[in-house]
């Protein structure tokens, strides 16, 4: 997430830490907040990212929420969690298991120590522990007294209780002293690990700057929190993990999600491209984030409109795109089903459009806040009549940026559609990214048409909408208020060239094969393979399955397995050396959050014989378990 | 542009173009009917209509009969736009290349 | 953060923003080189015919005027017009000349939609758009049928319509448009007939001049599914009695010699015909720009929907209120003066940041 800063006095400088208990350092450490939806984990897991993030080390998050607001409290569905690994090296995921949990109430506990292996530390909010809310869960007897966290190092901490004595000179209500138990959490695992917090202070200042006073109140549960680590006996040791010096390349770094790397990659192709960006969208999860970011850029010469469904977004789209705009639609799979007739009318107008799908558990409504990537046949075929559309897929959090760069890069270029597939996991997770250099950023100037393209056979000169460049197959970009260019264009079938309606069957089948020979022929740039070993084996992936199918293959490699690595950016059209890097494997896998809709893809191009990998629970791989697959592949 | 009336009208005035017309832009004159250029939306109603294929596009009036061409325009042009062939009734004098056509088929 | 009240903008004056044609233009300039192929003796031409001929009037560069239309024979009129245009999909033409009209403030937009396209696939859009009042110019062409598809009763059409999908009789009650258009928040509603050239002219230039949605129903006859639907309020003979020509200003009569007239139930705030004679002080003087729709809405709902009888044609309502695309564009230039231009560096760093040293 992103936060203004504002500029406030201090009420009193940060209290320097001072520490007097046992310090040990930890190469890696996985955290994972967890409570109820209105406990505010979100923004505690955001506040401790932030923390780590400026502290230098490397890190992943997964935040993981209920699709309803406040699903109902202390139950099950309403859990709301946020993992996050940081290490002092180079690291690719959120992590398998969590080496802590912070569980504010029973159904944080239920619905997450399942992941925790033994020996993993467990703080608990003991105060949530009443015998109606474990009743809620399912717990006749105190999982704190039962014996059942055996072999965990628990720390029973009254959170609530401390919160609200720390902050009783406020005169708050208890309820709103309450609130601030996640700021306490938040101090006390800033001290457990040595976090900064003058960054926390300060945002908390910000966050709360017309009412200072419930800004104090959370400041003063943060400081209170870290001073409790320090204080209490039960919490012996505190942890350092060394800024991940090595992992990073010089630079200035922040940490973003991807969401948010998407909404800046889009204003960043605007600039690039000297077009005004428009973004025509409805609200859905998990991509309205983008439609609030772009919002908020109005100087930027961005104008956002917030249709009254799916098909009026990519229509107001569509038709910024006839005037001359970078156009966007933004939506989740759902929406793309909505959108698919007027992407179809896109692609027979040959207009510059980017349609970016935040992918979310399916079919029809689905797991909207879980992560999946089944809509990627949706994107290929998902319309009627043959309609290509190119299809680009982001890895990473960060990479989102570079990745709508590169979708608008071959929508403006070819004048066409463009799907940019994120999903949910990427949208809304995070990693350290290092800011470009806007100057090193890409030229993406589309020049409009001008004058008459066309020389009749009587010497006239004609503007002929749909005569294409002979290198890109494009048609030329001729927007209204120019002069001398007026055309019609339309869904119809028209003749190349001239862009008249025509129903002759010679040139439809022209036609069509002109399309998608247009988008066959886009340069995408080939497939690099990772093989430093030689290996027989292929492990290939696209989208957000990059870091967990990277951190498997690591953990091959250190065990002195061979295995190569290949992560497709370009779905439609596939690099040109495809079929020759899969044609130097003996076996061929392809890990998907789907049931296999690449590998489809892969045996009916070329005919080999690629193993789909599949899990589709809402969430992503684990490092460990593809590893595992991985090494029965290798030894099939 | 518009459609017009050639000499097969003359003397014959059939009017089913009239009860066709969807802009009431033909109007009567003494032998033969005329379609108004400027209240003509060339939707081509008429043309098929007409039992003695008189109506034509302008550009497409055979040349034997050019002199029709030009010949409704012209007859309006001194009276302008009324709005309505059934409000104005009908015009008093012909075209005179209309007048100096020798009697056409005879109404029976 | 900081939160902006955009405080509403006056609308510029009409069509201000869209440059003014260099030369003297004729209808013939409007003349696209595409042969028109709607039926013979489809009130289309007509209604082409008429926009043909009053867009000189509207003394605009021609490559500043935009046609866009969704499917249906009506959305064939794009084609036609020598401007830049758009043959879009069904129902969806609101949507996408909205894209372009808050895109582009120096583009004249116009919208050509039909009964089936605007008020049954793309009634959403519809009703957004003029909620909305996006400077748009919307051309309903209402057949009370569907033409393209040859002949299924239409949201219009009327309830026990025969037609090939409705043999026994359609049982759905019709819309009436100008009574949604005005339930939808226009600040521009009229209706005219397609074979009227004059008052088509007349409306469609009060239309053009509006700023903001104009919704303009279009009576129009098809003749080969729906002939004579309206004749009974073209037929000279039944014209004047069916007819309520409505002028802003003027007594709402109507009738051969204005014999009869409009008048307020005291009561129950229904309007009803009566006789002039003898009510003179009662009848209603139209007042278009009417803050509150109430008469204009009770005027929508005077004509019996069967039989046609007492159809108000004319402008029933226009008032000025805030036009979408001219304070979206204000946000623009609001936010740019608050912030200063925005600058790509500063805003892909953000506020919290580390630097790793080489």
């Amino acid at each position: 997430m992103t936060v203004d800063t504002v500029d406030v006095e201090w009420a009193d400088p940060a209290p320097i830490p001072v520490r007097s208990k046992e310090v040990r350092r930890l190469g890696r450490v996985i955290i994972r907040f967890a409570g109820d939806s209105g406990d505010g984990m979100q923004l505690t897991g955001d506040r401790f990212t932030s923390e780590t993030a400026s502290f230098g080390n490397d890190l992943s998050t997964l935040p993981n929420f209920p699709a309803e607001i406040r699903a109902p409290a202390g139950t099950l569905p309403g859990v709301s969690s946020f993992q996050l690994h940081f290490a002092d090296h180079d690291i690719l995921t959120p992590g398998d298991a969590p080496d802590v949990l912070v569980a504010m109430n029973p159904a944080a506990l239920k619905a997450n120590i399942a992941d925790v292996p033994r020996g993993g530390e467990v703080i608990v909010n003991t105060d949530e522990f009443a015998k109606r809310a474990m009743a809620k869960v399912g717990y006749d007897v105190s999982p704190l007294e039962d014996g059942s966290l055996d072999g965990y190092r628990v720390h029973p901490v009254p959170l609530t209780t401390l919160t609200v004595e720390a902050l009783k000179e406020f005169g708050l209500s208890r309820k709103e002293a309450e609130r601030s138990k996640n700021m306490f959490a938040l101090g006390l695992l800033s001290w457990m690990y040595h976090r900064p917090t003058e960054g926390t202070e300060t945002f908390l200042r910000s966050k709360f700057a017309k009412r200072p006073q419930i800004a104090e109140a959370n400041i003063t549960a943060f400081r209170a929190g870290w001073n409790f680590g320090e204080t209490t006996e039960d919490f012996a040791v505190s942890y350092e993990i060394a800024p991940a010096t090595a992992a990073f390349a010089p630079g200035v770094y922040r940490n973003i999600s991807g969401n948010l790397a998407l909404s800046y990659g889009l204003i960043a192709a605007s600039r690039q491209a000297g077009l005004p960006l428009y973004l025509g969208s409805y609200p859905i999860t998990p991509a309205s984030d983008i439609l609030h970011e772009l919002s908020r850029h109005k100087n930027f010469g961005v104008r956002t409109f917030q249709a009254e469904d799916e098909i009026a977004g990519i229509g107001a789209a569509l038709g910024a795109a006839f005037g001359g705009a970078l156009a966007v639609t933004t939506t989740s799979g759902p929406g793309v089903a909505l959108k698919s007739e007027t992407i179809g009318l896109a692609v027979s107008l040959e207009l510059p459009l980017v349609v970016v799908d935040i992918q979310r558990g399916g079919p029809s409504t689905g797991l909207p806040t879980k992560t999946e990537q089944a809509d990627l046949l949706q994107a290929m075929y998902g319309r009627n009549g043959e309609a290509p559309v190119p299809v680009v897929a982001p890895r990473t959090p960060a990479d989102c940026f570079d990745a709508a760069l590169d979708a608008a890069r071959i929508a403006l270029a070819y004048r066409t559609p463009v799907f940019l597939l994120s999903d949910g996991y990427l949208a809304n997770g995070s990693e350290p990214w290092r800011i470009p250099d806007t100057a090193e950023l890409p030229d993406l100037t589309t020049p409009f048409a001008t004058g008459p393209n066309h020389t009749l056979a009587d010497g006239t000169e004609v503007f002929w909408p749909y005569k294409r460049d002979p290198d890109t197959l494009a048609r030329p970009w001729a927007v209204p208020g120019t002069a001398g260019l007026e055309h019609r264009i339309g869904g119809i079938e028209k003749q190349d060239g001239t862009g008249n309606i025509s129903y002759d069957p010679a040139n439809h089948e022209h036609m069509v094969r002109t399309r998608q020979a247009k988008i066959d022929n886009i340069a995408v740039p080939d497939l690099t393979v990772d093989d430093p070993d030689g290996a027989r084996l292929l492990v290939l992936g696209w989208g957000s399955t990059y870091g967990p199918i990277t951190a498997a293959v690591r953990r091959l490699r250190t065990e002195g397995l061979p295995v190569a690595q290949a992560h497709l950016r370009h779905l439609n059209p596939f690099p040109a050396n495809l079929g020759a890097v899969l044609a130097a494997y003996d076996r061929i896998v392809i890990p998907e959050m789907n049931l296999g809709q690449l590998t489809s893809l892969i045996r009916a191009r070329y005919l080999v014989d690629a193993r789909a990998h599949t899990q589709v629970n809402g969430m992503p791989f684990k490092a460990e378990q593809l590893a595992t697959v991985l090494k029965e592949a290798l030894h099939d | 542009m518009a459609y017009v009336i050639a000499q097969p009208c003359i003397d014959v005035k059939d009017r089913a173009c009239i009860d066709e017309c969807p802009v009431d832009c033909i109007y009567e004159g003494p032998r033969k009917l005329y379609i108004h250029p400027d209240e003509c939306v060339d939707c081509g109603a008429c043309e098929p209509v007409c039992p003695v294929e008189a109506v034509f596009y302008d550009e497409d009036v055979p040349a034997e009969w050019s002199g029709y061409r030009t010949a409704d325009a012209e007859i309006f042009e001194l009276l302008g736009s009324s709005g309505g062939a059934a409000g104005t009734g009908p015009l008093e004098t012909d075209h005179p290349v209309v007048a100096a056509s020798p009697a056409g088929q005879l109404q029976t | 953060m900081t939160d902006t009240q955009t405080a509403p903008t006056p609308a510029p004056a009409p069509l201000s923003l869209v440059p003014a044609a260099q030369a003297r233009q004729s209808a013939k300039d409007f003349k696209s080189d595409q042969e028109v192929r709607w039926c013979p003796g489809c009130g289309d031409y007509a209604v082409l015919a008429a926009v043909q001929g009053f867009m000189p009037t509207l003394g605009l560069a021609r490559e500043n005027i935009v046609f866009v239309s969704g499917i249906g024979c009506s959305s064939r009129f794009p084609y036609y017009m020598n401007t830049y245009g758009m043959h879009s999909i069904h129902g969806r033409a609101p949507a996408i000349a909205t894209g372009l009209a808050t895109s582009r403030q120096d583009l004249s937009v116009w919208v050509v939609t039909g009964d089936g396209d605007a008020l049954s696939i793309g009634g959403n859009h519809l009703i957004h758009a003029l909620r909305r009042n996006v400077n748009l110019k919307i051309l309903l062409f209402n057949n009370r049928i569907y033409g393209l598809t040859k002949g299924q009763y239409s949201p219009t059409s009327e309830t026990g319509k025969l037609t090939k999908s409705s043999p026994m009789g359609s049982l759905e009650a019709p819309f009436n448009p100008v009574s949604l258009a005005l339930g939808a928040e226009a600040s521009f509603v009229a209706r005219t007939v397609d074979s009227d050239r004059k008052h088509l002219t007349d409306v469609l230039q009060q239309a053009a001049l509006h700023p903001g949605t104009a919704l303009v129903e279009i009576y129009q006859n098809c003749n080969i599914f729906n002939d004579g639907a309206f004749e009974v309020l073209k037929d000279r003979d039944q014209a004047a009695e069916a007819v309520i020509r409505l002028e802003h200003g003027q007594p709402i009569r109507f009738g051969t010699d204005h014999h009869k007239g409009v008048v307020r139930d005291p009561a129950t705030g229904d309007l009803h015909v009566v006789e002039a004679a003898g009510n003179e002080d009662r009848i209603l003087t139209h007042d278009a720009h009417a803050t509150h729709p109430t008469t204009a809405f009770a005027l929508s709902r005077l004509a019996d929907p069967d039989t046609l009888h007492h159809t108000p044609i004319g402008v029933f309502r226009s008032i000025q209120r805030p036009v979408y695309d001219t304070q979206m564009t204000h946000q623009l230039d609001t936010a740019t003066q608050q912030h200063g231009p925005g600058d790509l560096t500063t805003l892909l760093t953000g506020n919290d940041t580390w630097t790793v040293a080489g």
